[in-house]
């Protein structure tokens, strides 16, 4: 099975072929395509992760030559290892979810086959991406992954918002790739190849200086910033929620995003040689944890709030690995997905129902929608660290590796953060499916195709964790990334049991117990958090404005100096060209005189260079 | 000498092809004047297949030759005849439906005369003799002339083949009379003998002769690939010749063209010697490393013209002839970047590398341009309007045969283009890769208006336009070729870097 990994991908590519062609015709028939090519890319997914289950189970991994320049030689393949067989499982799964649930919630749309092909390509890249044996090909699907990305935030075309916000994405991410390009390249000068194994390889043997190695690592970090929506780059994620929800539950919660974190446990060799490196990694995805949490606690779309979750929660992922917890990053990755794409789909379901993303305009939905009201109380319990659940066994080993790691005050930061994620997630579910109706719609429970896929993932919600107790941490290492298991003081559980707690309670003291929303502006505090820190306000006119300005400038310049240029040298090509046909007249004598006259050209060059030199 | 000890097996595929030719001659004869001659197509494709099989099982054996080294099978020539068989079938393919008794009445002749031109063009592949190389360059361009002018009733078929011919007689007789300066100096016309007696007569003070013949030789012979400056004669052919013909012209007479000026010069120029340095050999200086300079001058030269003249082009042939002779100019950039013995080796695959592609990339092109020519009566440009609407898959194949030929990723064009721009490069030839690059960026123009006429233009009807079963075959064939070699161009150029070896120019081998 793992030599026939290639074929993961190769589904998604088929049905992408086949609803660009066909897709027209197909109408909602392309639902059927994409599902059934999701179908087999998981099935093969799922034998390769049995395959590579076992403890002495070998990494698999093949390469062809691709182009020879010079003497170096740059190759494609793929591989398996158990981070990305784990990897390829996730993404297969969540995507199938997806791509059943959006037959329900896309139904009637205009473009439906079109959404489709977009996720069949997106589906594509990211799987492509997971099996990439080196820096060249990931970074190629690193970027198709964002153009598929672009294409779906804005896939409501004709809504203004999803216009920018798919601009926006595309932009702010762009920054961060800058950053990984640069660092590869850096990386392939200095080591020769691209390969993850050979730039191992090479800081193992400490061929690379201290200071290099830091350097291309926090570039790598850059990229991952970028796409994992971490602090400063953060603010594309939330905006990206214009897309249309399904797109959200798999792009921008469960797979794409993650890509920063898959990439950072991927270079992980690279990161644990660099002391500097790996604290600009906490620190960062400490610092995003707390504050996206923060932003997360009084925003009142129901998209937004999740989406604030996500970047905390992906802050959480960088803090596990930058604190050398491996493991945890990785384990809180692999939960994170489901519970995640999970609440994204069930608030897709109550946007579908009441036809609004205000949860000001809610309230009391859980009556009539029994699944999507339990289902989300699984999600906001697993994300919250409720014990038994997936959430709490990842958080839970999180906070062990940070706090046995040292940084104490990036360990309350983050316990804190975690108090914020259950006051935040009961916020919404108060808000959202108790109390008395603050709508007029007609609430109905979503069809069987929507309910189905949330159900499989709640369930995955509840058991995913327990994975920790067959070996996960000794199995995800043994692809030569040195981690090791942490066995934490027993308090910081408990600590982390009270965090859970303390939250949800607060949230039923403020909202659950009388179920009143406040009206008017907010002030204060709550108003600088309502606006997000001013982030996007600061952005605008520290970067944006003047950038504007100094675009102006540029496209004076490119008016007249550029274009100028630019006509300049049609007119002289066409100069060029016109004096060409002037003798072509036409005239075969001409023809044989221009013959003769080349001749004699170059033998009087040779004599002038004779006589000359 | 006794020809019964001749080991005929040599010449395997050249016998396929000419017993075929007589086969069909004959057989043109005895058929009545209105029975069908597609079949000789056909029959001709299958004997092609078989000459392909048997130029493979040549391939990766040593050299060997016949005849006094006139004749000899080396894994040069073998690799340019797999080219010409490819190529000449694919041609087939495009004439059967392309052939109209109305317009062509002796469509026995067409395929006959195809067939000659082939074996005119592997025997200047396989030989080692000028006598021997010049007789297969002309039974080349005989055949050419006579096919450019087979349409018997056109002006324009008939002025084409008037013009191709004189040019043709002048080129010949300009490479004749630098062929006799090198006889004159060392008395033979073998080119291994040549190559063996040159350096001496070029160190005894016969340098400027040497010189003459390179020039002469190198002049005659730019007629065949249509570079500066025997270039003028292929728009007027390229428009007045049956398309197919024009294909052929294009993709296997060119690649003849480079075939035999590859063998002579390389063979006979790259031992001359200017000064030896004993000390550190590597510093050695040669003849040809410095002549090169003047193959660099006459690529820049082709592309510019090439490229700058298509601009103006409204008829889809003579564009496409201008583009012809601006790819002559690239391809000649990997022998002007020979500065070295060392690189050697590699800038003729490089060369190999975008024949193969360029062949594979025109064939593409001339087919569609068949197809759209036949379909709206008129070989302007305009015919292509609307052609993605008419028929989407034809135009997205046209679309990426054009940017291919425009040299953009992810396209076997981009990865040719590529390599030769690394040869020159590599050898610091920064000028030559500059001009490559201006002027690439200068045909965008001209192939992308094809593609503007395609997708943003109307066409003049909306009627779907209907390809037959065998052109949809050679489309996709190319197609696939295009892509597949975009991404994944170490396939051939590995099996190029396999069977090409440089020494084969250079060794006797042993006789059969």
């Amino acid at each position: 099975m793992l030599e026939n990994a290639w074929l993961v991908p190769l589904f998604p590519l088929i049905s992408f072929v086949l609803l660009v062609a066909f897709g027209r015709q197909l109408k909602e028939g392309a639902a059927y395509v994409g599902i059934v090519s999701l179908l087999s890319s998981f099935i093969v997914a799922l034998g390769i992760l049995f395959e590579r289950l076992g403890h002495d189970a070998e990494n698999y991994i093949q390469n062809f030559n691709w182009l020879t320049i010079g003497d170096k030689t740059l190759t494609v393949g793929f591989e398996i290892t158990p981070l990305n067989a784990l990897m390829l499982f996730v993404v297969t799964l969540v995507s199938l979810m997806v791509h059943i649930y959006s037959k329900g919630y896309m139904h009637g749309d205009e473009r439906f086959p079109v959404f489709y092909t977009y996720l069949s390509l997106f589906t594509f890249s990211m799987l492509s991406l997971v099996i990439s044996p080196n820096l060249l090909q990931a970074f190629i699907f690193w970027e198709l992954v964002g153009a598929a990305s672009f294409l779906l935030i804005g896939f409501y075309y004709f809504k203004p918002s999803a216009r920018s916000a798919a601009k926006k994405a595309f932009i702010v991410t762009r920054i961060g790739d800058l950053g990984l390009l640069i660092g590869i390249s850096l990386l392939f000068w200095q080591v020769g190849t691209f390969e993850y194994a050979g730039v191992f390889e090479a800081v193992e043997q400490g061929l690379v200086e201290p200071g290099f190695i830091t350097l291309t690592a926090i570039l790598i970090f850059i990229g991952a910033i970028g796409k994992s929506g971490q602090f400063p780059l953060h603010t594309w994620l939330p905006d990206a929620m214009e897309g249309p929800t399904p797109v959200s539950a798999l792009i921008h919660a469960a797979t794409m995003v993650a890509a920063g974190v898959y990439l950072v446990a991927r270079t992980f060799p690279l990161f644990e040689a660099s002391e500097t490196a790996m604290y600009v990694v906490a620190t960062v995805g400490g610092f995003t944890a707390i504050f996206a949490a923060s932003i997360g606690l009084v925003q009142n779309d129901i998209k937004r709030v999740l989406a604030y979750s996500t970047v905390s929660q992906l802050g959480y992922m960088m803090l596990a690995l930058g604190s050398a917890g491996f493991i945890a990053g990785v384990f809180h990755l692999f939960t994170h997905a489901f519970f995640k794409a999970l609440l994204f789909l069930t608030a897709g379901s109550v946007i579908h129902a009441v036809h609004t993303q205000n949860i000001k305009e809610m309230g009391g939905l859980g009556k009539e929608m029994k699944i999507t009201r339990a289902v989300f109380l699984i999600g906001a319990l697993a994300i919250s660290g409720f014990p038994g659940l997936a959430g709490f066994f990842s958080k839970d080993l999180i906070l062990m590796s940070v706090y046995e790691s040292g940084h104490v005050t990036l360990f309350w930061m983050a316990l804190i953060a975690a108090v914020m994620t259950a006051f935040y997630m009961f916020r919404l579910y108060f808000l959202v499916f108790s109390g008395k109706p603050r709508h007029n719609a007609n609430v109905h429970e979503s069809p069987k195709n929507m309910t189905i896929p949330m159900i499989i993932l709640s369930l995955l919600a509840i058991f995913a964790g327990y994975i920790e107790f067959f070996g996960f941490g000794e199995w995800i290492t043994n692809n030569g990334v040195i981690a090791e298991e942490v066995e934490g003081p027993k308090w910081i559980m408990y600590l982390s049991i009270i965090a859970a707690f303390g939250g949800i309670a607060l949230a039923w003291l403020m909202y659950g117990r009388d179920n009143k929303v406040k009206t008017g502006e907010p002030r204060g505090l709550h108003k600088l958090l309502f606006n997000k820190y001013y982030i996007d306000e600061l952005y605008s006119t520290v970067v944006v404005r003047p950038y504007t300005i100094f675009g102006y400038v540029l496209k004076f310049f490119d008016k007249y100096v550029i274009g100028g240029l630019v006509q300049l040298s049609v007119w002289f090509s066409k100069a060029i060209g016109k004096i060409g046909s002037r003798l072509q007249n036409g005239q075969v004598q001409a023809y044989g005189l221009i013959t003769i006259i080349g001749l004699v050209l170059l033998l009087v060059s040779l004599t002038a260079g004779r006589l000359l030199g | 000498m006794n020809l019964l000890e001749l080991n005929w097996g040599l010449l395997a595929p050249e016998l396929t092809i000419i017993i075929l030719a007589a086969v069909i001659t004959i057989a043109d004869l005895v058929m009545s004047d209105k029975g069908d001659r597609k079949i000789f197509g056909w029959v001709s494709i299958v004997g092609i297949v078989i000459a392909i099989y048997f130029t493979l099982q040549q391939l990766g054996s040593p050299v060997e030759y016949l005849l006094e080294n006139s004749y000899r099978v080396d894994s040069f020539g073998s690799l340019f005849k797999l080219i010409f068989l490819v190529g000449t079938g694919i041609v087939f393919i495009m004439s059967i439906n392309y052939i109209d008794k109305e317009e062509i009445p002796h469509d026995g002749e067409f395929y006959y005369l195809l067939l000659t031109a082939l074996v005119g063009a592997m025997i200047m592949a396989s030989s080692a003799d000028i006598i021997t190389l010049y007789i297969g360059l002309e039974l080349l361009s005989f055949s050419s002339y006579i096919m450019v002018g087979i349409r018997k009733k056109n002006l324009k078929s008939n002025e084409a083949a008037f013009k191709y011919i004189i040019t043709g007689l002048i080129s010949s007789t300009v490479f004749l009379y630098g062929v006799s300066f090198i006889y004159g100096l060392t008395g033979s016309t073998n080119l291994l003998v040549i190559s063996e007696r040159l350096p001496e007569a070029f160190t005894n003070g016969f340098d400027f002769y040497v010189y003459l013949g390179f020039f002469m030789i190198l002049v005659g012979l730019s007629y065949k690939i249509a570079a500066v400056p025997s270039y003028m004669w292929a728009p007027d052919v390229y428009e007045g010749a049956p398309t197919p013909v024009t294909a052929f012209l294009a993709v296997i007479s060119k690649a003849a063209g480079f075939a035999i000026i590859i063998r002579i010069l390389v063979t006979i120029f790259v031992p001359i010697v200017t000064e030896y340095n004993f000390a550190d050999p590597s510093q050695t200086e040669f003849f040809f490393f410095e002549a090169t300079t003047y193959l660099a001058i006459i690529a820049a030269l082709t592309m510019i013209i090439g490229n700058t003249m298509a601009i103006f082009q409204s008829n889809a042939k003579r564009l496409l002839a201008l583009s012809s002779v601006a790819h002559a100019g690239y391809i000649l950039i990997p022998l002007a970047s020979m500065k070295s013995p060392l690189t050697m080796s590699i800038d003729i695959s490089n060369m190999i590398f975008y024949l193969v592609v360029y062949l594979i990339m025109n064939l593409g092109v001339f087919t569609v341009v068949t197809i759209v020519n036949r379909d709206a009566d008129t070989e302007d440009i305009t015919s292509f309007r609307g052609l993605y609407h008419r028929n989407p898959l034809l135009g997205v194949a046209m679309s990426f045969f054009l940017i291919s030929l425009a040299g953009l990723p992810v396209s076997a064009g981009f990865i040719a283009k590529f390599n030769i721009f690394v040869s020159a490069i590599t050898v610091k030839s920064y000028w030559l890769a500059g001009i490559m690059v201006v002027t690439s960026v200068i045909s965008y123009f001209y192939y992308f208006n094809i593609i503007r006429q395609m997708y943003m233009r109307p066409g003049r009807t909306e009627a779907k336009l209907r390809v037959s079963n065998s052109l949809q075959f050679v489309i996709l064939l190319a197609f696939l070729g295009v892509l597949l070699l975009g991404i994944f161009p170490n396939t051939l150029l590995d099996f190029i870097y396999q069977n090409f070896n440089l020494a084969d120019l250079f060794t006797v081998g042993f006789q059969r």
